[in-house]
C-alpha cells in the first residue's frame, strides 16, 4: 500500500475511539475494502487484486464488505438537508451579479500592455547600465595618462645614444642590469668582460651625450662591434 | 447528483467550431468556451452545478436563504476566476474548492452573530410527524453519527457519498493523495459502523 507520509490518514486508532482496540497493522488490502466495494473501478489493478486477495482469503472481509454496502446504501438515502432554493431565480441572481462581459485574466487584458512595457523598457535600460564597465574615476584616468611619460627622476638617468642609425635611449640607472643581461647571454661569455659594469661605467656614459656626436669617431672597431651586437639583441 | 446530460444540447455545434478539448469533461468544453469569450457558457456551468454546490455549502451553513448566498457568492468568484482556471483539476473539484472556502469564509465572519445558530434540520427532526419518527429517528442517528467523525474522515465520506465525487476529487478536495482518500474514507465508514454498532443496525 503506497501512502504519501505527508498527508497521511487520520488515525483510526485515536484515544477513545470505538476502534481503538485494533492495534494490530492492518491486512494488505483492508484499507481499501471500502474504496473496493464504493468504486471498484477506481482502483488500479494492483490495488484491486490486494483486496480480492483479501476477500478471498478472509471470510470476516467479505462479511464487512456487505456490512459496508448496507450502509454506504443507508447514507446515500438521506435526504438533502434543508429545502431547496429556487435554482431558475438562482440562476438569474448570478447572471446579474457577474454581469455579460467575460473577464480576462490579468495578463490577457490590454490595459497591462502599456504598464508591462513601459516596464519592460525600464529593466532593459536598468540592465544595459548595469552590464556597462564602470567609468573611469579621475585618478584612475590621470594614472592612466602618465603610463607613457617618463618620471622626472628617471628622466634624468637617460641619456639618448645614437647608434646604427638610430637614437637608442639608455637609462643609467639600469646599466648594472644591462650589463648583467649581456654577462649571462648563451655563447657570448667571450666578451662579457668588456661589457661588465665597471667603477667607472658612469663616466664611460657620461663620454657618449647624443648633443655632440664626436665621440662616435672616437670609438674602437671592437666598442662599436659590441654596441651593435646589444643593439641587435635590443630590437630583437 | 445531477445529470451530466444537463448541458449535452450544448456540443450539438459543428465540429468545426468546436474547441480542441478533451470531450470526456463536458465541463472543460465549456470552461475553454468561457474562456474564449462565451459568456452563456458559464451559465451553463452554473446550472450544472449550482444544486451540487448549494448542498455541499449547506453542510457548513445551517440556512437554506444563507447557504444560496454563499453559493451565489461562490459562483461569482468562479467567474472571476475561470479565464485563469488551468485544468490542473477537474472543473466541478475547482468549483466546490471555492464553495468550501466561500462557506468556511461565511463561518468565520458570521460565528459571532449567530453563536447559537441551530441548524434548520436540526429543528424539524426534533418534532417529528409521529407517522416518520421511526425513519427520522434512523436519519438523525447517522447524522449524529458523521457528526462525530473527525474532520478529514467526515469530508471524505461526504464528499463521496452525498455529492458522489470521484476520490481523485476528493483528494484534490481534502488536500491529500488519492490513497490518503481512501484510506480516510475506510476508516469513516469503519468508524461510523462501530458508533451505530456491529451491524449498524439502528
Amino acid at each position: 500500500m503506497r501512502r504519501d507520509p505527508h498527508d497521511a490518514p487520520e488515525s483510526p486508532n485515536s484515544p477513545g475511539s470505538p476502534g481503538s482496540n485494533h492495534a494490530t497493522e492492518p491486512q494488505p488490502g483492508s484499507e481499501l475494502l471500502t474504496a473496493y466495494v464504493d468504486g471498484v473501478a477506481e482502483l488500479p489493478p494492483d490495488e484491486r487484486h490486494q483486496v480480492a486477495a483479501l476477500l478471498a482469503g478472509d471470510p470476516q472481509a467479505r462479511a464487512d464488505q456487505a456490512a459496508v454496502r448496507t450502509l454506504l446504501d443507508q447514507l446515500r438515502d438521506l435526504p438533502a438537508a434543508g429545502v431547496e432554493p429556487d435554482w431558475a431565480a438562482m440562476e438569474r441572481s448570478i447572471h446579474q451579479a457577474v454581469g455579460s462581459s467575460v473577464p480576462r485574466p490579468w495578463w490577457r487584458r490590454w490595459k497591462w500592455l502599456a504598464p508591462s512595457a513601459m516596464l519592460a523598457a525600464a529593466a532593459a535600460v536598468v540592465l544595459v547600465m548595469w552590464a556597462r564597465p564602470d567609468p573611469i574615476s579621475e585618478p584612475e584616468v590621470h594614472r592612466i595618462a602618465n603610463l607613457g611619460s617618463p618620471d622626472p627622476q628617471a628622466a634624468e638617468n637617460v641619456v639618448p645614444l645614437w647608434l646604427d642609425g638610430a637614437e637608442v635611449d639608455v637609462d643609467l640607472s639600469a646599466s648594472d642590469l644591462l650589463g648583467a643581461l649581456e654577462a649571462h647571454a648563451p655563447g657570448e661569455s667571450d666578451d662579457d668582460s668588456a661589457m661588465q659594469p665597471g667603477p667607472d661605467a658612469d663616466a664611460e656614459v657620461d663620454l657618449l651625450p647624443s648633443t655632440n656626436l664626436a665621440w662616435v669617431d672616437q670609438l674602437d672597431e671592437d666598442a662599436i662591434a659590441r654596441a651593435e651586437h646589444w643593439l641587435a639583441g635590443k630590437k630583437g | 447528483m445531477e445529470s451530466l446530460a444537463a448541458g449535452l444540447p450544448l456540443f450539438k455545434r459543428p465540429p468545426s467550431t468546436a474547441p480542441a478539448v478533451t470531450l470526456a469533461d463536458p465541463d472543460h468544453e465549456l470552461a475553454e468556451r468561457f474562456r474564449n469569450g462565451d459568456r452563456v457558457a458559464f451559465d451553463l456551468l452554473v446550472r450544472r452545478h449550482q444544486k451540487g454546490m448549494w448542498r455541499l455549502v449547506r453542510r457548513y451553513v445551517k440556512s437554506d436563504a444563507d447557504a444560496a448566498d454563499v453559493t451565489q457568492l461562490a459562483f461569482v468568484r468562479a467567474f472571476r476566476g475561470l479565464s485563469a482556471f488551468r485544468g490542473t483539476a477537474t472543473v466541478r473539484s475547482w468549483l466546490y474548492r471555492i464553495a468550501i472556502n466561500c462557506a468556511l469564509s461565511w463561518l468565520r465572519d458570521h460565528r459571532r452573530e449567530n453563536p447559537t445558530e441551530i441548524a434548520e434540520d436540526a429543528l424539524t427532526e426534533a418534532n417529528p410527524a409521529p407517522a416518520q419518527l421511526s425513519a427520522d429517528d434512523d436519519r438523525a442517528w447517522l447524522r449524529k453519527a458523521i457528526e462525530q467523525l473527525p474532520p478529514k474522515q467526515k469530508l471524505v465520506l461526504e464528499l463521496r457519498v452525498f455529492d458522489d465525487l470521484s476520490f481523485k476529487e476528493v483528494a484534490e478536495l481534502a488536500e491529500c493523495s488519492e490513497n490518503t482518500a481512501k484510506v480516510n474514507f475506510h476508516y469513516a465508514v469503519k468508524r461510523l459502523r462501530d458508533i451505530l454498532g456491529a451491524d449498524h443496525a439502528p
